[in-house]
This record gives C-alpha cells, sequence and structure tokens, in this order.
C-alpha cells in the first residue's frame, strides 16, 4: 500500500524538480527582481516604491533599452555584437525631432536653414536603397554561380563606396533645393494634420532604422567585416551626424499627439479589455496545446502544472493592469514593448529565422553544414535591429520632447548589459528574450529605487557594475554545479 | 630492456567516482609496471577517460574513493592538481591536441616553463633543449617549425616531446591514432617502442582492436565502470577482447547484408575541382559511379582527397573547374549545402563535433535544424510535427536518452553519431554521403551504425563511404574507391579487394 502511493508522488516531484531545475535561470532572475522591489518598498517611505505612480514610471523608464534588447538578444546569440544601438536610436530621435520641430510646425525655434531637409534626405536614402538591393541581387547570382569573391568584391566594394557619397553628397549639397520642397510639401499637403505629420515622422524613422540596419548588417554579413568594428564605427558616423543635425542645439518635438506616443497612457477600461483578451487567449492556447498534443499521442504534462502556468501568467497581467490603472493606466510605451517583445520573442523559438540564429551562435559550421544561409539570417538579424532602433529613437524623442546632442549616450551599454543579465550567452547560441526584459527591468529596478533614497548617481553606477558582474558570477557559478 | 615484473609504478587501489547519481568507476583496482605498455580497453562510457582524468589531476584527491598508490607513495593531487600531476611525471596527451597552432614546436613544448635568464626569454637554449629531446626520442620534428604546418601526426610527436620534457614517467595516450593515417600510425607504433627502451610507461586507450595486439604488452578491459579484465596481451585474441568489451558473445564485427544493388544513381566523371579562395587543384581527375542500394567505400590516406571530394559533391568545398558530376540523369550543379539537399544528398560530416552538431541545443533541435523547412506552415514551426518527426528517427535508430529535449552533449559518442544521421536521414536522401561514420565510437555503437547503413542499402538508398579503417572499408562496402592524391585510382570490386590491394593503390604503388 505505502509502495504503491510512494511511487507516482516521489515520480511528480521529480519532475518538478527537473523542472524547476531546467528553468532555474529564469526563477533565479525572477526571484531576484521580487528581491530589489521587496527592499526598496520596505526601504521606502510608506513603501512608496510599489504604489501605484511608481509602479508605472518604473516600467516606463525601462521601455528604450528594452526595446533595445529585444534586436540585441538575436545579435549576440548569433555570435554578434552591436555597439550603435544608442546612437543609433539618439541620431533617429533627432532626425525625428527635425521633422517634428522644422517640418510640421510653424513657428519654431530653429531658422529653416540651419537644418538640411530630411525630405531630400528620404528620397537620397531610397535611391542608396535602390543601389544596394540592385548590388545585393547580383552578388547572390555571383555567389550562386560559384564565383570566387575576388572575381566580384571588387564591384561590390565599388558600389558600396558610390553608395555612401551619394548619400553624403544628399546631405551636403542639397539643403537648398530640399529646403524648397520641404517648403512646398508642407504648404500644400501636410499643413494641419496632426495624424498624417506624426505618421511620416514615425514611418521615416522606422524607415532609417532599417536603412541603417541594412548598410551595417550587409558589411557584416556579406563583406565579413567582424560586428564589432562596423558597429563601432556606426557609434562615431551616428555621433557626427547627431552633432550635424543638431548643431548643438536642443530641438522641440512636443507637439501633444507625437508625445502621446510615450507619455500618454492606454484609458483604464481598454488597459481591462486588453488585459481580458490577453488572458482569453492565453487559456484558450493552453487548452488547444493540449488537444493538439493529444492527437499527436504525446505525454501530457500534468493539468496542474500548466494551470499552475497559466495562472501565475494570467495574475500577472491582470496584476499589472489592476496597479497601473490606479495611476493612470498601461503607459503607452510599455503597451508597445510588450508587443515587440511578444511578437519578436515568438520568431526566435517558433520562426526558422529564429531557430536559425540560434542553431549559427551554437555551432556555426553545424548550420551551414545543415543548409542554413548564415549570411542571410545574420542580415536580416541587424535589419531587425536596425528596425528596433527605429522603434526606441521615436519612444525617445516622444518621451523626452526634444532631440540633443546627448541622445541615446551610452544606451548601448544598458542594453548589452540588460540582455547579459538576463541569462544572454556573450559566446553566443544561448539567451531569452523573456530573460532580456526582466535584465532591463532589474536595472531599471535598481536605477529608480535608489534614486527615490537618494543615493549620489556616482554610486547608482557603481552598484549597476556590481550587480552585472555578480549575476554573471553567480550563473558561472551555477552551470559549473550543475 | 629488461625490467622487473613486479616493479609496480601505478598502483590503483579501490577506486570509486561518482557523478551525482551515476557511478562511474566501481571500486576499481589495477596495477601497471614500469616500462610496460599496458591498453586500456572498454565501450564508450566504460570509465576510461573518468580514471585517466583522476590520475591527470583533473579530478583532485577527495574528489573519488580509494587510494592510487604512485612509485610507492600515496598520489594526493589538491589545488591546481592538473600542474601538480604533470610534475609528478605523469602526462596526458589528449584526444584533442592542445597546441598553440601559431607558436613553434620549441615554444610549444617549454609553454610556461621558458629558460628565462634575467627576465627575458634564452631563446637559443630552448631550441637546443628541443633539439636534445627531440634527437633522445628519435622524434623527426624541426624545432622551429610553426605547429599549423606540420600534419596531425606530428603534432601529435610535438604533445608526446612536451611530455617527455616534463620528464614524464607516464605517459598517457587516449585515442592517439583516431585522426593518424597508416603511416602516421606506424610511425607513433614505433615512438612508443622508443619509449618503453627509455623505461617510459604507457597507458594506451583506442578504440581500434588491433593496435592493442601490435603494441600493448597488457590490456586491461573496463565495462560499466568495472575491471572486467586485466591480461596480458599475448593470452588474448580481438574475439575474446570484443567479447570482454560488450558482455556477450558478437558473432561478426560487420553484419551481412542482403544488398542488391540497382541501376547508377550518380556517375562522377574526371572531377577536378580547386580549393575555395585558391587556386590549388584538390581533386585532380575523380571518377566513380555510385548504384542503387549499394555501399561504396572510399579508401584513401590522409590528404588523399577523400573529405574534399564528399564536401565538393556536398557544395561546400571547392570550386569543380572540369569535369561532371550526374545524379540520376541530371547535371548536378550545387554550390551550397541547402541546394544539395533539395537535390536529394545528404552528408554525416567527419567531425560531428565540429560540423555536426549543436553541442548546447536539445537532441530535438539537432535532428530537425537541417529539416525545419518541412515542418514550417509559412512562417511557424509546427512543434508538435517537429517533436513525432524527430522521435520516430530517434526511436528507429535506437537513441539511447531520457528525453529527446536533453542537450547533445549529454549523450555519449556513438549516441552524438546517432543524432546526425537522424538529422540526414529525415531529409530523405537518395544519396547518403558518410565521413568516417564511426570514428571515436565503441564497437557496440558501431555494429548498430553497421546494421542501418544495411538496412538503408536494402531500401535502395545509395551509400558513400568515407573510413580510416581498412577493416571497416572491406567489412561493410560492395565496392572500394580507392584514392590516392587527389584522383582516384580504381574500384575494386568486394571480392578482388584486400588491405594490401588498397594500401598499394593508395600509396601510388599500383
Amino acid at each position: 500500500m505505502a509502495t504503491t502511493t510512494a511511487t507516482p508522488t516521489t515520480q511528480s516531484r521529480t519532475n518538478t524538480l527537473k523542472l524547476f531545475r531546467a528553468n532555474l535561470q529564469t526563477f533565479a532572475l525572477v526571484g531576484a527582481l521580487l528581491v530589489i522591489w521587496l527592499f526598496f518598498t520596505l526601504a521606502t517611505k510608506n513603501g512608496v516604491y510599489l504604489q501605484a505612480q511608481n509602479f508605472s514610471n518604473l516600467f516606463r523608464q525601462m521601455t528604450i533599452t528594452a526595446l533595445m534588447s529585444v534586436g540585441m538578444v538575436l545579435v549576440i546569440v548569433t555570435g554578434n555584437i552591436d555597439l550603435s544601438v544608442g546612437k543609433l536610436a539618439g541620431f533617429i530621435s533627432v532626425v525625428v525631432a527635425v521633422f517634428q520641430a522644422r517640418y510640421w510646425t510653424r513657428e519654431t525655434a530653429i531658422p529653416a536653414s540651419e537644418v538640411h531637409n530630411p525630405v531630400f534626405f528620404i528620397l537620397g536614402l531610397i535611391a542608396v536603397l535602390i543601389i544596394l538591393a540592385v548590388a545585393s541581387r547580383w552578388y547572390r547570382q555571383q555567389e550562386a554561380k560559384g564565383s570566387k569573391p575576388s572575381q566580384y568584391g571588387f564591384p561590390v566594394v565599388v558600389v558600396g563606396i558610390i553608395a555612401v557619397t551619394l548619400l553624403a553628397l544628399w546631405f551636403v549639397i542639397t539643403p537648398l533645393v530640399a529646403d524648397l520642397t520641404g517648403r512646398v510639401l508642407t504648404a500644400l499637403v501636410l499643413e494641419g494634420s496632426e495624424a498624417l505629420t506624426t505618421t511620416i515622422s514615425v514611418i521615416f524613422a522606422l524607415l532609417l532604422g532599417v536603412f541603417v540596419g541594412i548598410i551595417q548588417g550587409f558589411i557584416i554579413a556579406y563583406w565579413r567585416v567582424p560586428a564589432f568594428i562596423v558597429t563601432l564605427g556606426g557609434l562615431w558616423v551616428f555621433s557626427g551626424l547627431i552633432t550635424l543635425v543638431t548643431e548643438g542645439k536642443t530641438i522641440p518635438a512636443n507637439q501633444p499627439l507625437f508625445s502621446g506616443i510615450s507619455q500618454d497612457y492606454v484609458p483604464p477600461t481598454l488597459g481591462w479589455m486588453i488585459a481580458g483578451a490577453v488572458v482569453v487567449v492565453l487559456v484558450y492556447s493552453t487548452f488547444t496545446g493540449r488537444q493538439k498534443k493529444v492527437r499527436y499521442g504525446f505525454e501530457l504534462p500534468p493539468i496542474a502544472f500548466d494551470l499552475v502556468k497559466t495562472g501565475v501568467m494570467a495574475l500577472v497581467v491582470l496584476g499589472y493592469v489592476y496597479i497601473v490603472n490606479q495611476y493612470n493606466g498601461i503607459p503607452n510605451p510599455v503597451l508597445l514593448l510588450a508587443i515587440v517583445a511578444v511578437v519578436v520573442g515568438y520568431m526566435a523559438t517558433n520562426t526558422r529565422f529564429g531557430r536559425y540564429a540560434y542553431a549559427i551562435g551554437g555551432n556555426r559550421e553545424a548550420a551551414r553544414l545543415s543548409g542554413v544561409n548564415i549570411r542571410r539570417n545574420v542580415f536580416f538579424i541587424f535589419v531587425l535591429m536596425g528596425f528596433l532602433c527605429g522603434v526606441a529613437g521615436t519612444a525617445l524623442a516622444s518621451y523626452v520632447g526634444y532631440g540633443t546632442i546627448a541622445a541615446g549616450q551610452g544606451y548601448e551599454l544598458d542594453v548589452i548589459a540588460a540582455c547579459i543579465l538576463g541569462g544572454t550567452s556573450t559566446l553566443g547560441g544561448e539567451g531569452t528574450i523573456f530573460g532580456a526584459m526582466i535584465g532591463a527591468l532589474i536595472m531599471a529596478s535598481l536605477t529608480n529605487g535608489l534614486q527615490m533614497l537618494n543615493v549620489q548617481p556616482g554610486y547608482v553606477y557603481m552598484l549597476k557594475g556590481a550587480v552585472l558582474v555578480a549575476a554573471v558570477l553567480l550563473d558561472v557559478q551555477l552551470k559549473k554545479n550543475r | 630492456m629488461t625490467h622487473d615484473t613486479n616493479d609496480i609504478i601505478l598502483d590503483v587501489q579501490h577506486v570509486s567516482k561518482r557523478f551525482g547519481g551515476v557511478t562511474a568507476l566501481n571500486d576499481v583496482s589495477l596495477q601497471i609496471r614500469r616500462g610496460e605498455i599496458h591498453g586500456l580497453c572498454g565501450e564508450n562510457g566504460a570509465g576510461k577517460s573518468t580514471l585517466m582524468k583522476i590520475l591527470a589531476g583533473v579530478y583532485p584527491h577527495g574528489s573519488y574513493e580509494g587510494t592510487i598508490l604512485y612509485e610507492g607513495r600515496e598520489l594526493r593531487l589538491g589545488e591546481s592538481s592538473i600542474r601538480q600531476a604533470i610534475e609528478e611525471g605523469i602526462a596526458i596527451v589528449y584526444q584533442e591536441l592542445t597546441l598553440v597552432p601559431s607558436m613553434t614546436v620549441g615554444e610549444n613544448i617549454y609553454l610556461g616553463k621558458e629558460p628565462v635568464e634575467r627576465g627575458s626569454i634564452n631563446w637559443d637554449k630552448l631550441y637546443a633543449q628541443t633539439k636534445d629531446i627531440l634527437a633522445k626520442y628519435r622524434l623527426e620534428i624541426q624545432p622551429q617549425a610553426v605547429v599549423k604546418r606540420l600534419g596531425v601526426g606530428k603534432m601529435q610527436m610535438t604533445e608526446i616531446a612536451k611530455a617527455l620534457s616534463e620528464n614524464a614517467r607516464i605517459i598517457i595516450l587516449d585515442e592517439p591514432t583516431s585522426a593518424l593515417s597508416e603511416a602516421e600510425i606506424d610511425k607513433l607504433m614505433e615512438i612508443l617502442a622508443i619509449l618503453k627502451e627509455h623505461g617510459v610507461t604507457c597507458i594506451y586507450i583506442t578504440h581500434k582492436l588491433d593496435e592493442f595486439f601490435r603494441i600493448t604488452d597488457t590490456v586491461t578491459v573496463l565495462r560499466d565502470g568495472k575491471i572486467v579484465t586485466t591480461r596480458p596481451t599475448k593470452e588474448l585474441d580481438q574475439h575474446q577482447l570484443v567479447n570482454y568489451m560488450v558482455g556477450r558473445e558478437m558473432t561478426e564485427r560487420f553484419p551481412k547484408g542482403n544488398r542488391k544493388p540497382g541501376e547508377v544513381i550518380l556517375k562522377v566523371e574526371d572531377l577536378h575541382a580547386l580549393e575555395p579562395d585558391s587556386e590549388r587543384e584538390v581533386l585532380k581527375g575523380v571518377s566513380f559511379d555510385l548504384r542503387k542500394g549499394e555501399i561504396l567505400g572510399i579508401a584513401g590516406l590522409m590528404g588523399s582527397g577523400r573529405t574534399e571530394l564528399v564536401m565538393t559533391l556536398f557544395g561546400e568545398y571547392g570550386r569543380i573547374n572540369r569535369g561532371k558530376v550526374i545524379l540520376d540523369g541530371k547535371s548536378l550543379d550545387v554550390h551550397n549545402s541547402r541546394a544539395a539537399m533539395s537535390c536529394g544528398i545528404s552528408l554525416v560530416p567527419e567531425d560531428r563535433k565540429r560540423h555536426g552538431l549543436v553541442l548546447m541545443q536539445s537532441i530535438l533541435k539537432n535532428i530537425s535544424l537541417a529539416n525545419l523547412d518541412r515542418f514550417s506552415n509559412w512562417m511557424r514551426i509546427d512543434e508538435n510535427r517537429e517533436l513525432s518527426e524527430s522521435q520516430k528517427f530517434a526511436k528507429s535508430l535506437s537513441i539511447k536518452t531520457p528525453s529527446l529535449q536533453a542537450r547533445a552533449d549529454s549523450l555519449s559518442g556513438g549516441n552524438q553519431q546517432k543524432v546526425v544521421i537522424s538529422k540526414w536521414l529525415m531529409s530523405q536522401p537518395k544519396v547518403l554521403i558518410m565521413d568516417d561514420p564511426t570514428r571515436g565510437i565503441d564497437v557496440g555503437a558501431k555494429y548498430e551504425i553497421y546494421r542501418l547503413m544495411n538496412d538503408l542499402a536494402e531500401q535502395g538508398m545509395a551509400i558513400i563511404m568515407i573510413s580510416s579503417e581498412l577493416e571497416e572499408v572491406l567489412g561493410m562496402s560492395d565496392r572500394v574507391m580507392v584514392m590516392c592524391e587527389g584522383h582516384s585510382t580504381k574500384t575494386l570490386d568486394i571480392k578482388e579487394a584486400s588491405q594490401e590491394k588498397i594500401m598499394r593503390l593508395a600509396t601510388g604503388l599500383e
């Protein structure tokens, strides 16, 4: 009697233990986050730290770096790095600010002649994009024919140089023409329609990000210059562009609709509706997932396990909405981040694109021999990274309300730190977007809490550094003992 | 030359070692006499490597039970135990070489113990000492040669010289011949004899059974962490040795298939190809044909272009500058592995750790990696289908693992190889190329892979098998194509093939 009842219990216990062990890193991260929250709640007066207003701010503060961390995880997973993200987002935020300040409003602090015209800049970009598209198509044909790089490398380099020169020309010699076109366009078409102008700003920001991603990705993936070097170069180029565009001045970008992107909130009722929809989808997918497994004749995980998992996720969503609704509702950028993280997270685990990225980072040679097109995959990861920098840059401009010379300064390090803290291996092949999000949240929680306790910024930096190193040290130790 | 037969240099007494719940070594006792060559034999996972790692200090004293007497004293390797083991005179030459490729032979030998005078390295002294060591043991390498330009055999000599420079009294050789050509193996055997003359004790681990009979004095067989037997080599034969290893009667090493080769599926005519990114011709005229349902063995020495040939057919190596490849009546023109796969060619690569597996990923992901296209609906991967298909292969190849979610590096070599084979069978090839499919795996797993190859051929698949072991080529193939210096010499029918014949063709004597 005793033995028959004991066996299943011990088995389920070892199963639970196994599941726990497998997800140790995730639990450790979430645990660390909860400890940090608990500490600051106890340390701040009346537990102000975790009250609705600060809780809401906490999440919003992390969004800009976290948006970029989503892409950075995949970049690092493939064994690459992107050092240019901070400055790129900064550059994009400045350009968006120029759009907002210079073209969509008449009364502006900056005289027309001082800023280069982004409309013409767009045309320049499109021209270069076309050149690059043609070049890459031709390049791929050559590759398919099996020609040697030395036979087609030279023309490709020439095309690249021409493309960059053209871009520079558009920038330098066309402000006059551009200015005129911009004025006419503004006067004729866009005057007065804030929805339209804001949309154009945002689309342009995203396109700019994608464009930079294409250039950097192309150089890294197809010309095989190490990502570290290409993006280090990019960092300086974007610093230079920021200086050129701002000319050291602050460019306001504070039109109501545009500011709303990062500063407004989802109305509480809508917030509840979104939360409800998420919960319904969660429950539905859990049950259909089980049904599908049954159809394939797989062994099902215990129902209790699935229920707890779904329940916890649902509670987190509902709890979050409950708390932030006591203040103003879900901050727009947090919702944006959630959507981006879920979509890219899904891509990372459930599409070939994502799977290949992990395989490339895990063993490049094995991936290549398994028919993975490594160059194309790495290229598109940098394009995605650029796109996300576009998103982050827009959010940044909207959040701070202006474009300055310091925009995005040092963000790349926060972005990388969030990934590493979240368990991404610097050697490639390992890392999750969920982990990076928790990593970003831990960093934001620390900074926010220490500021509330009026700790000097110097100490805040030191503590962040120490936490990062300590976390990785702990991870190394845990892996050794496993 | 003669040594006291009772002069025991190493006495392992009741050693056990556990990893968590797994017992890797169970009450192992073993005596090794001074100056002998002691063979250590057993399937993968039998505990050979664990035992050697204890001796080499990878697992320090206290992490195992039992005692080890070395030169009559108890061996207690503590902190920085690997260094300590070397100082004690126990050196290990690993399967994967541990040299710095960009350094010279001399620099490598004295790495970490360079002769220093007044804070700077005395290079003349370093090279003079290197030369002395090399001369003493008759190792034919240049002290100033850069290691990466040497062949594998000479790299191994360097490694042995490095051990000798530390006054090693026991040298452990872990699978030293797995990457060597026949000629290099002969050379290694000579070196071992020279070491023996100088009274150096060797522990010799290998999967190639004939080598035990060529060189060792005593053989110890391990199975499942226990010593099965220790006997003088003279009293053993191959058949007995295999039985000790697997613990069961194994009637034949190569299962006989019932293959009926059909029509020609792949025809290669006078193939010439250049090395990637250079103008050097590596394939200088290869011709052969391959039939449905047959196993074609490709034999040849290291550097004869065997691997280069199959990688070129797979679209991942050279550029073809002359000759034709015809698959199924159509000219084959592939420039990457994806294209080769879609034409129906699969390749199980030579080095499974470097080219076959993503070790840190799950078995499941490794099996499905090359086949994700089949499980994808537009963008999404159908994970249920992926799992159920992979399970079919895991089951039919009997991959031994508690779960397909386990990491690939948790498997033994034989099971890892089965994962690689599963991956390539899943793409349903017409032609399966296997580059040294049984390299470094144990007898039992080898047998299973041979049986699988038979089954596949009987079902009509055309298989090309490269092998460094002549016995394997002779045991498994229907025909043998012999390569020599980048060109094909002759395709022998298995009835007319023999080890001598193949060697003569491979060395260009015929």
